[in-house]
């Protein structure tokens, strides 16, 4: 081969070369032909022996030399270099013909390929790395998914178990509070004072316990999804004001100031008689609780921001609630802080109940309030175009405190 | 006289370890970073194999071969000529027991004497096993071949893996 051109040709395109005879040995080799040797040290050496990639291949070189086939490639040998650096080859072997034309040998060529394949191993690493994660992620979820699947069942366990001891508790309970009421209305004459007094106890703690076993009835309902609303159109301005009435006496015995605002000519709302009784009774139930004697309440009916509702605001001059548990109010079992330290009985309860039967009907609840300025409770239920239902609601309310 | 030189092919999914099993067997290092092998890398150790006719000594060419599926079709070039194959897979991923068979299938089309050995990689990680070593014995035993649990990192069983592929080379 004749020097210079051939040479640049070949510096440039990173390939050096050596020509084995028909045994393979090598009879002529380029500097530094790839083999990581100098040519001196190749010359007379096996080609097997210095490229041990091409092991295995001998009948695939046996062929071309035989003129049966025109070239043979392998492309992606490692090798490393001085520096410890990988550099990826591409071995390439053709025939070479003497003089006469015959095939007397073999030329190989190795093309360095180090700035291509150095890519193509960046992109491989990246793809195989997101691979592995992607399969972490999968056994991860898995495991999540039977985690889940343990926890639902437990909690399945839990809520039918919950159910059937509150159904337990409630006969004996509603039983005690008959027995008592009987008690106390017949033989009212027979008690001593402190007697009396002890009756009180004991009935204001039987309707406390049929007040819980009512809840976690409701609870568990909520949370296995049994709980069905019959949906009607109802005048909320009249059940307000039966629901409101019915905590007259709570009201006055701690002497508050109750206000009632509800304008003429409000739409029904598409409500739950009795589910909304509930939801408007515990709203005006715990601003009673929470405000002290003397204090202030006032209950708001009016249409809401939000066209194709109406809203209540139930506000007292209580407590108020910080702003950091204002989230938490509705959580089950949650009680806020400064309700605990007033000694403010309770199971946590009421308004996780209420907040889900508000969204079951479609409505909204949230709260605004200031330590120490009170609190005001909004709900919101669905405005219907049909005339309400005409039972007076005063008896649908009764009827939901009976449940 | 020249050592007697087989040409033993490590094959498998990518991140499986056969990198790693190379490089313990060859130099009795572990590194925990994993690269991504591109084509081929050819290295050569000498052992001695007990055989019935006495020691041999054996000069194995190891092919570590790239897992991903980018060098599919030049794989069987890398085949060629093959004595033995090491199929590799992963305790804890059981994709890359599954890929076995179509390996093993390649191996066999372009060397059909080779032989087998089935390494179960990974050993040493904690989580369980999500391949059933049942699952293993039997596809071994289709094969035929031997099939050793195994653990780069740790170094546990890899100089069996290896002098029980030499053993059946050379017998």
């Amino acid at each position: 081969m004749n020097a210079l051109p051939t040479q640049v040709i070949l510096e440039d395109r990173k390939i050096t070369y050596c020509i084995t005879d028909r045994d393979l040995r090598v009879i002529q080799a380029s500097d530094a032909a790839g083999l990581l040797a100098s040519p001196d040290d190749v010359l007379g050496r096996s080609l097997l022996e210095l490229t041990p990639e091409l092991i295995g291949s001998e009948m695939v070189l046996a062929d071309i030399l035989a003129g049966k086939l025109p070239r043979f490639e392998l492309a992606g040998v490692n090798r490393i270099a001085d520096d410890q650096r990988t550099i990826y080859l591409t071995l390439i072997s053709l025939p070479y013909n003497n003089s006469g034309g015959q095939v007397s040998g073999l030329i190989h060529l190795m093309q360095d390929m180090t700035d291509l394949v150095a890519i193509e191993q960046r992109v491989t690493q990246q793809r195989n790395e997101l691979r592995l994660l992607r399969d972490e992620l999968c056994r991860c979820n898995q495991q999540l998914a039977a985690a889940h699947a343990e926890l639902q069942s437990l909690d399945e366990m839990k809520s039918r178990f919950v159910s059937i001891a509150a159904h337990e508790l409630r006969s004996p309970l509603t039983a005690i509070n008959g027995y008592l009421e009987l008690l106390m209305d017949n033989g009212a004459g027979c008690f001593t004072d402190l007697q009396r007094d002890y009756l009180d106890i004991i009935q204001s703690s039987t309707h406390r316990l049929l007040s819980i076993t009512s809840d976690l009835l409701d609870l568990t309902r909520i949370e296995t999804g049994r709980l069905e609303l019959v949906l009607q159109p109802i005048d909320l301005a009249a059940l307000l004001r039966a629901v409101t009435n019915e905590y007259a006496a709570q009201i006055e015995a701690k002497g508050q100031q109750c206000t009632l605002l509800i304008p003429d000519g409000l739409p029904a709302a598409l409500c739950d008689s009795l589910r909304a009784s509930q939801i408007l009774g515990n709203l005006i139930s715990n601003a009673t609780k929470y405000t002290p004697a003397g204090g202030a309440i006032s209950i708001q009916l009016e249409r809401a921001a939000d066209e194709g509702f109406l809203q209540v605001a139930v506000r007292d001059t209580g407590v108020g609630i910080p702003v950091a548990e204002q989230k938490r109010v509705f959580e089950r079992f949650f009680r806020a802080s400064n309700a605990l330290a007033a000694g403010a009985l309770g199971a946590g309860l009421g308004l996780h109940i209420t907040r889900a039967l508000v969204e079951l009907h479609g409505g909204e609840i949230w709260l605004e309030s200031e330590v120490g300025q009170g609190a005001t409770f909004f709900v919101t239920f669905p405005i219907t175009d049909m005339p309400a239902n005409t039972d007076r609601p005063e008896q649908l309310s009764r009827f939901a405190r009976g449940r | 006289m020249n050592p007697l030189s087989k040409k033993v092919c490590l094959l498998g999914d990518f991140a499986v370890g056969k990198t790693s099993l190379a490089r313990r067997f060859l130099y009795h290092a572990f590194d925990d970073q994993y690269v991504s092998t591109i084509g081929v890398k050819v290295s050569r150790k000498s052992v001695a194999v007990d055989t019935d006719a006495g020691v041999v000594e054996l000069a194995m060419m190891v092919w570590d071969l790239a897992g991903s599926e980018a060098f599919d079709q030049m794989r069987a070039s890398y085949l060629r000529g093959a004595s033995g194959a090491i199929l590799v897979c992963d305790l804890t991923r059981p994709a890359t027991f599954a890929s076995l068979r179509a390996y093993a299938e390649d191996v066999r089309r372009i060397s059909p004497d080779a032989r087998f050995v089935l390494a179960a990689n990974k050993l040493d990680l904690v989580r369980p096993h999500q391949i059933d070593e049942e699952q293993l014995r039997r596809f071994a035993n289709s094969l035929p071949a031997a099939y050793f649990l195994v653990s780069a990192k740790t170094g546990e069983a890899v100089e069996l893996l290896f002098r029980e592929l030499g053993r059946s080379l050379v017998s």
